[in-house]
């Protein structure tokens, strides 16, 4: 056979765990640095969440300027933005009262009806929905968090299922603090890349904890940290490929997809290579606060 | 083929074939096939195939507001039946406060009252009634306007002529609608923008010093007209005739007033308004629409035919729009929009075809990927992969379920993380190898290793997808479905079908010794 896998010893034998103060260290001031930029810059907030109304035009012998020019005369708050290409425009306007809001949009469809070739989108969401959408939102991620705990707890012990949650929450953190730098729509989509990060990078701690579980059985005399460095070391191999073409499947999302989809394909991007991370660095780090011997012996 | 049963490779065979079978109809996509088999296909969201989403609000504090003034109007009535002075009468929000001169007849009163609308509260203060909307009385009120406003709804959707509009109740006092193919959404939102309550008024003109006072007497109301603010009317509180008794209404046009509405009454309507016409001849009646008054024209005979037009400066389409409005019946209360999102055709093509790229691009990376790794067994995961996406595909248009931009995600990042089960696998096989010679062991122990794992990583992923679909809405909901499909069709392939494959490989070639 001919594969290349050989370049991944097949028993590799890395110290991670020799690196957790550092990682550790680094995951913290992340994590602080994301909860400073939460709590000051904030979120791009899209108008899932912000409410406002948004229309997306193809033009046609025209300028972003032109078209900026007609709107800006008649509302002050318009903002307008190329989407993908030059012709392709979106047009953003904040959020009024709701039956002012759809009086709007067709004021500036009339406005700039002779400048378009086709309205290709409008939204508008009103304030009391992008509320309780957000509501929404963060009671999914909540309950994830708590429904992947509980079942951690009941598939292991109590201990794997803190790890592991300790690790998602700083995935979920992380990210954000991502998004908040690199000024990433936030909308209902991102939600669901969260959600979906947390299952992806529990995935990747639940297989390394299974091969940890599996380790405390087989060798009862190794010390913890070098029982968790074995661990991660047998699944290194295995977490590095499903990483890699679970990127490559988003790469291809984030280039080709559409310009749509593109805030979501780069937050799953960010999530999965966080995800990756902090399943050996920080998820099983996390197990050694618990001594699992002798007392798990014992029993 | 050594040790692997039959019932087993023709469970495997069967399902695969029957997932490529199932994708076909979603591949052709014959869009008005009614063939049962060709039916079956994937239905595009909205965003991919263009399409109004509506979320509307039932105004209710206009229909608690209008029972309060009810309740006004009743005590006024029964009071003066009753020869009880009322000093005051105030409408709060959630009470109308009524005091009386003196405090003998006030439970009589009550008493009368209550016959008329029951399930309301009373408080008595000495000279003080005081008559509560109560939530459950609050409650009475908005399942029925709910219930009135999604059966005009539909109605004034079907007249507009859109084809297979979804409408629906979403919580306690919304509605949501979806109108796939849609182009003019602003039409749709002026047709549900109207409450169409239509009424029938006799104008009193002898009372010129109310209109100038703007203050109208008991049983009386001014109305504004439509075209022109100036000008009020003084028109009899109750209604002679309304919306509820036409049988039937359509545009047409008046040689002398240009586009009109032709209407029809029942019977009942007929009947009432042949009275009132008769007695009331030399008088005007007015048309009063949503609360302004479209035209008074003066009565100069009796109408007993039980039909007639109304004019105003329509044009064709105003007047076949206000025809289908009338048609369907007045809405109990307003409707406000919430929530729009409409997607043009040229968009949702355009996101079709996007996607398709990127889950074919990301499939062909990823098959590289692993034959690159993995060599052989690479190329029979990939085997296993495809047969995935085609099950994932079927399962969506044998189910029903909605494609949405999301959901085109969601399948391609099932194409990237379908793999792992297999992964997982082969590095169990990796490992296993090492440990022994013997081929089939090899394989056998592989599988039985990595079994525990793929059940825990997958369930833990379908825990998150199954929590996006339960808050999640539109799109989202698209999402978690293909996830969900996803997961469930890799646990299938990865754990029977690569396992059925490497069997097969595994006899044919007849290797003796497995390094991986």
């Amino acid at each position: 056979m001919f594969g290349l896998n050989k370049i991944i010893p097949v028993e590799p034998n890395i110290n991670f765990l020799g690196l957790r103060k550092n990682f550790l260290i680094f995951s913290i001031l992340a994590i602080l640095v994301s909860i400073g930029l939460l709590s000051i810059k904030g979120l791009n907030l899209g108008i899932d969440f912000k409410g406002g109304t948004l229309i997306e035009v193809s033009t046609k012998n025209t300028s972003i300027g032109e078209l900026r020019e007609i709107l800006s005369s008649s509302y002050g708050d318009v903002s307008l933005q190329e989407f993908g290409n030059e012709n392709i425009i979106l047009i953003r306007l904040q959020n009024k009262s709701n039956q002012e809001s759809i009086e709007t949009v067709n004021s500036v469809k009339s406005l700039i009806q002779d400048k378009v070739i086709e309205f290709r989108r409008s939204e508008f969401v009103g304030p009391t929905i992008s509320s309780e959408l957000l509501f929404r939102g963060f009671q999914a991620v909540s309950f994830a968090l708590i429904a992947i705990l509980i079942y951690i707890w009941l598939r292991f012990e109590w201990q794997f299922g803190f790890g592991a949650v300790v690790a998602l929450t700083h995935d979920v953190l992380f990210t954000l603090g991502l998004l908040s730098i690199l000024n990433v729509e936030f909308s209902l989509a991102t939600i669901a890349a969260i959600l979906t990060i947390a299952g992806y990078s529990i995935n990747d701690t639940v297989v390394i904890f299974d091969r940890v579980r599996e380790n405390l059985r087989k060798y009862k005399k190794l010390e913890l940290v070098d029982l968790f460095n074995l661990s991660v070391n047998n699944t290194l191999s295995r977490t590095i490929m499903t990483s890699l073409t679970t990127l490559l499947a988003l790469v291809s999302l984030f280039i080709f997809g559409g310009e749509v989809i593109r805030p979501f394909a780069l937050t799953m991007i960010i999530g999965v290579i966080i995800g990756t991370y902090s399943s050996v660095f920080i998820a099983v780090p996390t197990l050694l606060i618990f001594k699992f011997r002798p007392q798990d012996e014992d029993d | 083929m050594k040790n692997y049963p039959i019932w087993k490779s023709f469970t495997v065979l069967s399902i695969v074939l029957l997932g490529i079978i199932f994708a076909i109809p979603s591949i052709i996509y014959d869009e008005n096939s009614e063939n049962w088999f060709l039916k079956n296909k994937i239905n595009l969201g909205l965003d991919l195939q263009g399409g109004s989403y509506l979320l509307l609000e039932v105004q209710l504090d206009v229909l608690y507001k209008e029972e309060l003034d009810n309740f006004a109007d009743s005590i006024r009535l029964i009071s003066r039946d009753k020869a009880a002075k009322i000093e005051q009468i105030v409408i709060k929000e959630n009470d109308v406060i009524v005091t009386f001169a003196d405090i003998n007849k006030i439970k009589d009163i009550r008493d009368s009252f209550f016959q008329m609308y029951r399930g309301v509260s009373f408080q008595i203060n000495n000279n003080k009634l005081n008559i509560k909307l109560n939530d459950d009385y609050k409650k009475i009120i908005q399942d029925s306007a709910i219930k009135q406003s999604l059966e005009i709804v539909r109605k004034r959707i079907d007249e507009s002529g859109t084809k297979e509009p979804l409408i629906q109740r979403s919580g306690k006092k919304r509605i949501l609608l979806q109108l796939p193919g849609v182009k003019d959404p602003e039409r749709i939102k002026d047709l549900l923008g109207k409450t169409a309550k239509l009424t029938f008024h006799i104008v009193d003109d002898e009372n010129a010093s109310a209109i100038n006072n703007n203050l109208a007497p008991f049983g009386k109301m001014i109305l504004l007209d439509i075209y022109d603010e100036d000008i009020k009317y003084l028109l009899n509180k109750r209604a002679v005739v309304g919306g509820e008794n036409l049988v039937d209404a359509k545009g047409s046009f008046d040689q002398t007033e240009g586009h009109a509405v032709s209407f029809r009454f029942d019977t009942e309507g007929a009947q009432k308004f042949g009275k009132v016409t008769t007695n009331n001849i030399g008088k005007r009646m007015a048309v009063v629409l949503d609360g302004v008054v479209i035209t008074a024209p003066r009565i100069s005979s009796a109408i007993t035919g039980g039909s007639g037009i109304i004019t105003g400066n329509f044009n064709a389409q105003e007047a076949s729009d206000l025809a289908v409005l009338l048609r369907a019946g007045a809405l109990p209360a307003p409707l406000e929009i919430v929530e729009e999102r409409s997607v043009g055709a040229g968009l949702g093509a355009d996101s079709i075809a996007a996607g398709q790229i990127a889950a074919i691009i990301g499939m062909v990376l990823v098959c590289i990927f692993m034959i690159l790794i993995y060599g052989t067994f690479g190329a029979l995961a990939n085997v296993s992969l495809i047969v995935n996406l085609f099950i994932i595909i079927s399962l969506l248009g044998t189910i029903g379920a909605t494609l949405t931009l999301p959901g085109i995600a969601g399948i391609v990042l099932t194409i990237g993380m379908a793999v792992d089960a297999n992964v997982l696998i082969f590095e169990r096989i990796k490992e296993e190898s090492l440990k022994q010679t013997k081929v089939f062991q090899i394989v056998k122990n592989g599988f039985d290793r990595a079994m525990s794992t793929i059940l825990d990583a997958n369930i833990t992923t379908l825990i998150a997808a199954v929590l996006l679909f339960a808050f999640g809405s539109g799109p989202i909901r698209g999402f978690s479905i293909t996830l969900s499909l996803g997961v469930i069709a890799s646990m299938f392939t990865a754990l029977m079908l690569t396992n059925f494959l490497l069997y097969m490989y595994l006899s044919i070639s007849n290797k003796k010794e497995l390094k991986l």
